[in-house]
């Protein structure tokens, strides 16, 4: 993997590199990696305690995180929420208005029914058919909701833990840093970090060289579940029904929430994911078919 | 960040490699894992333990998932005579990964912290390959911290946990059984 030389060779990119450190823990669903120049070892701790707070308020799984007091909550009673996730959600509402619907957090009905979530301590997820229409935000700890709904942060929470734990890094006075909660990374400092993209069929054939910006990739090829007759896959579209694509969309953008959250709106619309980024962000354009597949289509 | 920087990323020249790297990645060391879940003990004591099979199948049907080896790794946490809890460490073996991880368990059973000390992801069929897998045993131990240019950065889609948080369960279980047969 190190022959790909200016990549790794840390002179012509890189002149003068501190040693980094990188630990690595299951969080959020996946592996949360974070990376500091060894001299700031000691705030990867506090990185890692900024994403299991995250974690802690935003998982679907867990019964007395925020999730879980929105879907027990009768309808139409004002939840109490810690600000983070009031925070999160009114992203989410803004990005679901101006995306048309593409973008929506009230999935989780469909997600649970297709096997991609756990039942948790709901009985039967077919009553909880609010959406995002029903949600209101009362203020930065108080959100309603109007119906019955199981939400499911999983497009957009990953990218704010993120953020957060960077922002951790930055104020503990890191001169470089990076965290990747399973492939939605961002990174800062004075350096160019090699990042492998990697396909919906598991192969990393593209790799790009990223500095002080947010990067994230979704991909379903290898996601998938059969219920019955259909498939599904984790992306939920604004008809309701399973997003199949056999390619992966990559997002850069000035904060890893975006990047994640438009991941989901670029695997359907590229084009609708470029101009909501406008200047804070960029959609990569899809790599040229591979020759096997050329030869197929021929 | 300026736009420039994003047309510069976006038109940096994508290198097509040679061979789809496989994902490998040393994070800690036995020492530093240990030293990182339970920074206030002065020493870790190796502590010898021998399943029953009947203990194996307890845990296995407790857990959920099985206990596959009869002499499972754990470090006793000490700061003088004083108990802080346990260290764990094990494996679990993927479709296409294999992870090594530690898990420090407090005397009262609570997880106190899971680190992942390995990972190997293979395309192949080589993860089920005893052979395959100790290549790289006793590598963690041995090796020094690895430098942050030995670690590929990759995003796709999301890889899950479920492995390693099945694996921790299964462990919180063998820490109890444990405990109700020496008491």
């Amino acid at each position: 993997m190190a022959s790909s030389g200016c990549w790794y060779c840390n002179r012509c990119c890189n002149p003068v590199l501190p040693e980094l450190i990188t630990r690595c823990r299951p969080l959020l669903g996946t592996f949360v990696e974070v990376t500091v120049a060894a001299t700031h070892a000691d705030a990867v701790t506090g990185a890692f305690a900024e994403i299991e707070r995250v974690h802690r308020l935003m998982s679907f799984h867990e019964a007395d995180s925020d999730l879980g007091k929105l879907r027990r909550a009768p309808a139409g009673s004002v939840v109490k929420l810690d600000p983070a996730t009031v925070f999160v959600l009114t992203e989410a509402l803004r990005l679901h208005r101006e995306s048309g619907g593409l973008f929506d957090v009230t999935v989780g009905r469909q997600l649970v029914e297709a096997g991609f979530l756990p039942l948790c301590e709901t009985h039967n997820a077919d009553s909880f058919r609010g959406t995002c229409a029903d949600i209101t935000i009362v203020d930065d700890q108080r959100v309603t909701l109007g119906a019955k709904m199981l939400i499911d942060l999983g497009g957009i929470a990953k990218g704010y833990a993120t953020d957060s734990a960077i922002g951790y890094l930055q104020r503990a006075g890191a001169p470089m840093g990076l965290v990747n909660a399973g492939g939605d990374l961002r990174l800062f400092g004075e350096r160019q970090w090699p990042v492998h993209l990697r396909d919906g069929d598991g192969e990393m054939r593209e790799t790009i060289l990223a500095q002080d910006c947010a990067l994230a990739s979704s991909a379903n090829a290898l996601e998938r579940r059969q219920i019955g007759t259909r498939e599904w896959s984790p992306h939920i579209g604004a008809d309701g029904q399973p997003v199949l694509t056999q390619g992966r969309v990559t997002v850069i953008a000035d904060s890893c929430m975006l990047a994640d959250a438009m991941t989901k709106i670029a695997l359907v619309d590229r084009t609708l994911a470029a101009q909501m980024l406008g200047a804070r962000g960029t959609v990569l354009p899809p790599l040229p078919p591979l020759p096997s597949q050329t030869q197929a289509a021929a | 960040m300026s736009r420039t920087i994003w047309y510069q990323l976006a038109s940096a020249p994508a290198v097509a490699l040679v061979a789809s790297p496989a994902a490998a990645t040393d994070y800690l060391t036995l020492e530093q894992a240990q030293r990182v879940l339970i920074p206030q003990a002065a020493s870790f004591r190796p502590v010898a333990v021998a399943l029953s099979d009947a203990q194996r199948k307890r845990i296995g049907k407790l857990a959920g998932t099985p206990q596959r080896t009869a002499q499972p790794k754990i470090w006793q946490a000490l700061d003088g005579k004083r108990t802080l809890g346990w260290v764990f460490v094990d494996e679990v073996i993927g479709k296409h990964e294999f992870i090594t991880y530690a898990v420090a368990i407090s005397p009262d059973g609570q997880v106190l912290g899971v680190e992942i000390m390995s990972y190997r992801e293979s395309k192949g069929g080589q993860i089920r390959n005893p052979r395959w897998r100790a290549q790289f045993k006793g590598k963690s131990s041995q090796d020094r911290l690895r430098l942050g240019k030995d670690i590929a950065n990759i995003s796709g889609a999301t890889l899950s946990c479920r492995n390693v948080t099945d694996g921790v369960k299964r462990l919180l279980v063998l820490q109890s059984v444990l405990q109700s047969s020496a008491a």
